[in-house]
């Protein structure tokens, strides 16, 4: 069901669209500044990366991957590491990445709440800093359920959005806001974040068809480690 | 983009499998075969996704940027 507040679905694609643009024009500079994993993202990778039984046919996942640092991690334990993200211009700055520091990544262009990956096909994934970026509660939606459906039942993905109880915000209750990026020339770039209550995160992925097993806040961020549904293959 | 991740991709609208039409090969620097451009068309529905410079788009229709002359 969607928000009342939301528009229609046609809109939708456009606000995607548009995060999708902003994204390709501070791509280079973007990325220049995002050299290094997560240490919460080392860790779950550490944790969950040879888990389950399919080892020698993984697939890996960086969902909103930018420059793929997080897809790097996961090469070393999956055959295939997808890189996906909207923005082609980000995509650039990961296929960069991977040729200057020797890893190999698939990458492909797509939108997070319409994912083009088949069901029931992944056994690792990690989608930080991504959610945030939709701009509307039913594609915010959305995405978690089409993250449940590629996702294996025995996989597993660490999902992150950055939550009310940051320093940086006084708010308590979820809000849409625009953040400046400013390119090295001074230019401001305005960029769409929703920022999550904690309680409302937990709510989405609730009401999501994916299986929260692990729940934390953590530098501002709230964090999950989520499986895929179980009902996929009887569809 | 290599051949064998179409047995992972799918159509973002239906989800259903792709067929590659158009494709050029190249050999990558480990002597892999790598598509660098074709189209990838979805079996159900008949929606056509480019595949340019390696990279599958696969953003749904409407979301996709206009191809630059």
């Amino acid at each position: 069901m969607a928000d009342q507040q939301d528009p229609p679905a046609t809109d939708d694609l456009a606000r995607r669209a548009d995060v999708r643009d902003t994204y390709d024009e501070i791509a280079t500079h973007f990325a220049s500044t995002r050299a290094y994993a997560w240490p919460e993202v080392e860790s779950f990778v550490d944790a969950h990366a040879a888990s389950n039984s399919r080892s020698g046919t993984r697939v890996g996942l960086d969902l909103g991957c930018g420059n793929c640092r997080h897809a790097e991690l996961l090469v070393d334990t999956c055959e295939t590491v997808v890189g996906l993200d909207a923005s082609a211009g980000l995509l650039e700055t990961g296929r960069e990445r991977a040729r200057e520091r020797g890893f190999e990544v698939a990458l492909c262009q797509g939108d997070a709440a319409a994912l083009p990956l088949a069901t029931n096909t992944v056994d690792i994934a990690v989608y930080v800093a991504t959610l945030h970026h939709l701009p509307t509660r039913r594609a915010r939606r959305a995405s978690l359920d089409e993250l449940a459906r590629v996702l294996d039942p025995d996989g597993r993905a660490l999902l992150s959005a950055w939550s009310t109880a940051h320093d940086k915000f006084d708010e308590t209750d979820g809000f849409d806001t625009t953040i400046e990026w400013t390119l090295p020339g001074g230019e401001p770039v305005d960029r769409f974040y929703h920022i999550y209550a904690p309680d409302e995160f937990d709510a989405d992925l609730e009401a999501s068809d994916l299986d929260v097993l692990e729940w934390e806040l953590s530098s501002g961020n709230c964090y999950a480690t989520v499986a895929g549904s179980e009902s996929d293959l009887s569809e | 983009m290599k051949e064998s991740l179409l047995e992972i991709l799918c159509c973002p609208l239906d989800k259903h499998e792709l067929e590659l039409e158009d494709a050029e090969y190249e050999t990558g620097e480990d002597d892999s075969e790598e598509i660098i451009d074709g189209t990838l068309v979805c079996e159900e529905c008949g929606e056509r996704y480019p595949l340019e410079d390696g990279i599958p788009n696969l953003l749904p229709p409407d979301m996709r940027e206009e191809s630059p002359a």
